[in-house]
């Protein structure tokens, strides 16, 4: 049993006869005439529809827009301040409790307190997703900072660096790895907020959106395009800045 | 986070000496002092109130909804959801994560399904769910069972999969069967991933309860926040940003005390 499930055609016949089944019952289910229950192929038609009119071209475009837009936002200010507190106790001290005490919060929470303040619409987002971007890269970078190994800082004294090359030599690298791991976190973080605060405002185009147009309008078919799609650029995403992380770390002999 | 960067003399230099924990009062002093300068900030007319309710305010919001019943009523919902929601959800996840790291077959039949799924936020699924189940109560009670699903079939996968081969060589040459098997071998080593496990979802599936009471809902937390925002009311917006703050910080705090009770026996 166990040879015959090394051989990848078996593995490949195998995993595909779950989705099979799930199709299957899908398509019996559909032909049973429930209400909203758009048959498969209803699927494929409706992704060349959307193709052809260039609506799930716009509504993935925006949706990548504003994902990256909070990330560049976000990201930043986070591995900065990460760094900062690492570094400068004082002002870990200061800002650290109130941090800590905001990342409580669900993100999506901050939505309806944020369309008071800025009103629902694509400022609202664009905040909440770059927050969502903004904790996972200070966490991490604070992190990376201030867990360095203590031996590298003794053989700094024993250099006797001053501040800036302490930090330029030994901080800042040691904490690489970490700080870019916030910002890979940073990426799935920030996308998941997108399309979360698409989908609750409405606001403007993306992915979200279309989602709940497609809720409020009964369309199964439509829907599982645009979760496709989502499914699928998360998928991409992800792994390419997980090679990313990994090219910009060549220098390090040993990464997990 | 913090006490751990405390262990080291990096402001300082190699020659300032150690650190230890912060004591609670120095943690306790910036926040008292930004809820002064908030209060201070709109007392003295800096933000009118229709955009920020000053402590004091947001405070009587609390009593007022404690003593009308309101926001109990909101607590205690959106707690029975995640607590049926997740028990069922871990449940589940639990048993499909043992069921494809002990069968090869069951892994080769199932996780590539599971494995796109995955791939999906669970808050995509949001609106199809609405779409089958409505909005009511079913329709919460499954995106936190499918939020907590996904994290803790990955997590018991991993935990069942780390067992050392050798261990369950053990349990041939004492003929151990399958219930004897799990509950002396399987369970003990595999508790200290599965509560990860169990500490990561419980998180995870609090945020998208929240969300999901945002979206559709005719109580709870999320739904508290979002008739505030329809209604102005930023005390009310402002004292359900801090419940469902308190919320997450309790369950994450107790899901890791929990965990470091259980794994105690692992460091002797």
């Amino acid at each position: 049993m166990n040879s015959l499930l090394a051989r990848f055609p078996v593995r490949l016949l195998i995993g595909l006869a779950a989705p099979a089944l799930l199709i299957g019952w899908w398509q019996w289910q559909a032909s049973a005439h429930i209400v909203s229950f758009a048959p498969p192929a209803a699927v494929g038609s409706a992704l060349v529809e959307m193709l052809r009119s260039g609506d799930l071209l716009r509504d993935t475009l925006s949706t990548l827009a504003r994902a990256f837009t909070g990330l560049a936002i976000g990201a930043p200010l986070g591995v900065a301040l990460g760094i900062a507190m690492g570094i400068w106790k004082p002002v870990d001290r200061v800002l650290g409790p109130l941090l800590h005490a905001l990342r409580q919060v669900p993100m999506i929470g901050w939505l309806p307190l944020m369309g008071l303040w800025f009103g629902v619409g694509e400022g609202t987002e664009l905040i909440v997703v770059s927050m969502s971007a903004f904790f996972p890269s200070m966490l991490n970078s604070h992190a990376g900072v201030a867990e360095v190994e203590r031996r590298y800082l003794e053989v700094g004294s024993i250099l006797r660096f001053g501040t800036v090359q302490r930090i330029r030599f030994i901080l800042l690298p040691a904490a690489m790895p970490l700080v870019l791991t916030g910002i890979t976190q940073a990426l799935a973080f920030a996308w998941i907020a997108t399309i979360g605060t698409e989908l609750l405002t409405g606001a403007g185009s993306g992915l979200g959106v279309a989602m709940g147009q497609a809720q409020m309008q009964q369309r199964l078919d439509v829907m599982l395009v645009v979760i496709g799609a989502t499914a699928a650029l998360g998928f991409v995403i992800n792994h390419l800045f997980r090679r990313l992380r990994r090219s910009a770390l060549r220098w390090q002999p040993s990464l997990p | 986070m913090a006490s751990r960067a405390a262990d080291f003399p990096v402001a300082g230099g190699a020659g300032a000496g150690f650190r230890f924990r912060l004591p609670p009062v120095g943690a306790v002093v910036p926040l008292v002092a930004l809820l002064m300068a908030w209060q201070i900030a709109c007392l003295t007319g800096l933000f009118p109130p229709q955009v920020l309710v000053p402590p004091s305010g947001v405070a009587r919001a609390l009593v007022d909804m404690t003593q009308s019943g309101e926001l109990q009523r909101h607590v205690g919902d959106s707690l029975f959801r995640l607590t049926v929601g997740f028990a069922i959800g871990a449940v589940a996840g639990m048993a499909f994560g043992a069921v494809i790291a002990l069968s090869r077959l069951a892994e080769a039949a199932l996780s590539p399904l599971f494995m796109t799924l995955w791939q999906v936020p669970v808050i995509a699924f949001v609106p199809m769910m609405v779409m089958f189940l409505g909005i009511d109560e079913p329709f919460k009670l499954a995106v936190v069972a499918i939020a907590a699903f996904f994290p803790m079939a990955l997590a018991t996968f991993d935990g069942i999969r780390g067992v050392p081969r050798n261990w369950f060589e053990v349990a041939k040459v004492y003929r151990l069967r399958l219930p004897q098997l799990i509950r002396r071998i399987l369970l003990p080593a595999t508790v200290p991933a599965v509560l990860t496990g169990l500490r990561v979802s419980l998180t995870r599936a609090w945020v998208v309860l929240v969300a999901a009471e945002l979206l559709a809902a005719d109580s709870g937390i999320g739904q508290m926040m979002e008739m505030g925002r329809q209604l102005f009311q930023i005390d009310v917006v402002l004292a359900g940003v801090m419940v469902s703050g308190l919320i997450g910080f309790l369950l994450d705090r107790g899901a890791r005390w929990v965990e470091s009770r259980a794994t105690r026996w692992r460091a002797a």
